[in-house]
């Protein structure tokens, strides 16, 4: 009893003595090599991770070092203890999504006011002028891309409609209106606006199977991600109008890509995130290095068919899930 | 029975050998003093591996803060689990409060103190009324906590959802959000003083108030306090109801910190709060737990997830290790009630194990 007694005040006087002694040394140096941060909007997902791997090439080719930590979700009250334990860490400069424009917007001026360098990748801030740089997709030209891809389906014209996953998301908001907008500048299409399925494929279908009861002349339908367009396809089969009905869904996760090669959508909008990771590199080495840097940067859209989804070109714009 | 006839003895060795271990026996004797070692352990591990970046100012600052919310659950937590029960509603509690006192504030248009308080009011009383609801399905409807609170984990969320048609409301006056956010005297988070004032105000009231104690003797036995004339059914719903109002604070202080109502990002609140609960010392089967032991148990995940990202360690691993941690607890949750039950008063199995001989073999 008395050697253990003896083994635990030995362990809480050595937890004393570290605690003292690191506490003492945290003063860090501000001129060493460049060390960037990735903190993603939600890790193991293949849009950020092609981001990653973005930025990964980028950070090789420039000679600096970069770590990526995220939440396990989607969302600012898990976003926050990463960001600032990443903060902690102390990098040259951060390249962050924030999961929230309002909630993420005091934890990211945390890390300026620590004297590191933020660049923004896909998603903004309410405020992003305390950020280097702000770089995602152009997202009302995404809507517009997909009405593009719509009108090469079906060149007759029709009635066209939106399932989109819950309102209020700045970026998908984007691509409704951007797809909206442009269904208004051609005669030829009727635009039935957008209804949300709260990202549930089974509320998807029974959006479709009523638009298409009450609307029996649609020819196409813009999923904006993987469950609305699995909906979709499942309301159309529902109504016995598939090949009849065009689906054109946005981004290029590799479960999309299978559902355009099995017919399920027949166009995928992809964004390119590799691109918004190599820009944000670029950009956040060049603050840290004292050149000059651009505010706002817009990235484009790859339109994928099963046309053209073996060659090069598509192959390098399907999302990666590991580098 | 033959442990009674030699009980008077262990107990008589039991003091002799207190007094000989002094102070530092004692204090290692109390519940949550080993979980103490566990995280004070785990800090220096991670100390030593970043020594610049760990025990730095900011970070010990932004780690206390992340936990605080926690915390405030985490007390109300305590004793609904000392009396043998559980609450899986308070992260959609959580967030309901926030929705609702968002939508007063918003209604009332100002930016000012007022409508804050009156938010902060409104916020606490939805999740007391949640809480009462629970307290008295569980006491008076006979229906398992289990059940009940799963019941309003879905009910509170679902009229959240159908409330804000799924999408974050974010109307909290500057000057609340302003306040919870900033930090006194440039150290002392505000969200932690408040966070600090509930978590000493529950161990008065468990550890120093009739109230706790009628709290753990229906934890331990229900009958016997009933016998005695504990009126178990009022302090049961007493008790949900505490938890309901802790989650209701929470609710609004989660709102003001993150200035949105984290509608998507409470799921795994209640398991996390459990989780740090348990970690803390309290036991599932009731009549034991210290609201010091579930502060400490809560700061375990976070220091764990603060260090691996530090690190640039997968943070996946802190699932791993937190899970670790949950079932070594609960053992030694168990290996203390039943070596209590014979008499002994083995504090730590897992290091007797490797002892000369002070590991009770207990004959069956």
């Amino acid at each position: 009893m008395k050697r253990k007694g003896a083994i635990i005040a030995g362990l809480m006087a050595l937890a004393l003595g570290a605690s003292a002694c690191s506490s003492g040394s945290s003063a860090s140096g501000g001129n060493g090599p460049i060390k960037l941060a990735f903190v993603p909007g939600v890790i193991g997902d293949a849009f950020y991770v092609t981001m990653q791997c973005g930025i990964q090439d980028e950070a090789k080719k420039l000679g600096v070092s970069v770590t990526t930590s995220g939440p396990q979700k989607f969302d600012p009250t898990l976003q926050t203890p990463v960001l600032q334990s990443v903060i902690a860490a102390q990098p040259s400069a951060i390249l962050i999504a924030p999961t929230d424009t309002s909630a993420m917007q005091n934890p990211v001026q945390q890390a300026t006011r620590n004297n590191i360098k933020v660049v923004l990748v896909d998603t903004t801030l309410k405020d992003p002028s305390i950020a280097v740089s702000a770089i995602s997709s152009n997202n009302s030209g995404g809507g517009a891309a997909a009405f593009a891809a719509i009108k090469q389906l079906v060149p007759g014209g029709g009635k066209v409609m939106t399932v989109s996953v819950t309102p209020g998301v700045s970026t998908t908001d984007a691509r409704d209106s951007g797809f909206s907008n442009a269904v208004k500048t051609d005669s030829k299409f009727t635009d039935l606006g957008v209804q949300f399925d709260n990202d549930s494929a089974q509320t998807a279908a029974q959006i479709v199977t009523s638009e298409l009861q009450a609307h029996p002349d649609i020819v196409g339908i813009f999923a904006a991600n993987l469950f609305s367009a699995e909906g979709a396809a499942t309301g159309v089969r529902q109504a016995g109008d598939q090949g009849k009905v065009k689906i054109v869904g946005f981004d290029a996760e590799p479960d999309q890509v299978t559902q355009l090669k099995s017919g399920v959508v027949q166009a995928l909008v992809a964004q390119q995130p590799a691109l918004i990771g190599k820009d944000g590199v670029d950009q956040a080495v060049a603050s840290l290095k004292g050149q000059s840097t651009t505010k706002s940067i817009g990235t484009g859209f790859t339109v994928l068919t099963q046309a053209n989804l073996n060659t090069p070109a598509g192959q390098a714009a399907i999302y990666k899930t590991a580098c | 029975m033959t442990s009674v006839a030699s009980k008077p003895q262990s107990s008589a060795n039991g003091t002799a050998e207190e007094e000989r271990r002094g102070l530092l026996g004692r204090t290692l004797r109390a519940q949550g003093a080993q979980i103490v070692l566990v995280l004070a352990v785990i800090v220096v591990i991670f100390a030593v591996l970043a020594p610049s970046k760990f025990l730095t100012p900011f970070n010990i600052r932004t780690t206390i803060q992340d936990t605080s919310i926690l915390a405030v659950l985490g007390v109300g937590m305590t004793f609904v689990i000392v009396t043998g029960g559980i609450d899986l509603s308070v992260g959609s509690v959580l967030v309901f409060s926030g929705v609702i006192a968002d939508k007063v504030m918003a209604a009332m248009g100002d930016q000012g103190w007022g409508v804050s308080i009156v938010g902060i009011i409104v916020g606490c009383l939805c999740g007391l009324g949640w809480g009462l609801l629970n307290g008295v399905l569980v006491a008076k409807a006979k229906v398992p906590p289990l059940i009940v609170t799963l019941g309003t984990l879905g009910m509170a969320l679902g009229f959240s959802q159908i409330i804000t048609g799924g999408v974050d409301l974010r109307d909290v006056p500057d000057v609340l959000a302003n306040s919870v956010f900033s930090e006194i005297g440039g150290q002392l988070p505000t969200l932690t003083l408040i966070a600090l004032v509930v978590v000493v105000i529950g161990a008065i009231i468990l550890h120093r108030t009739r109230f706790g104690l009628y709290t753990y003797a229906v934890g331990s036995n229900a009958e016997a306090g009933r016998r005695t004339g504990v009126r178990v059914q009022r302090q049961l719903i007493k008790v949900y109801a505490l938890a309901g109002l802790t989650a209701g604070l929470a609710g609004v202080l989660n709102l003001a910190f993150f200035d949105s109502t984290t509608i998507g990002g409470q799921s795994e609140t209640n398991l996390n709060v459990i989780a740090g609960v348990v970690i803390g010392g309290t036991s599932l089967f009731g009549g034991a737990g210290t609201i010091f032991g579930t502060v400490i148990g809560l700061f375990i995940p976070s220091v764990l997830q603060n260090g691996f990202v530090i690190l640039g360690v997968q943070s996946f691993w802190q699932q791993v290790v937190v899970g670790a941690v949950l079932i070594a607890a609960v053992y030694l949750d168990q290996y203390r009630r039943s070596a209590a039950l014979h008499g002994s008063s083995v504090q730590f199995p897992f290091l007797s194990r490797f002892g000369s001989g002070s590991r009770k073999v207990t004959p069956r």
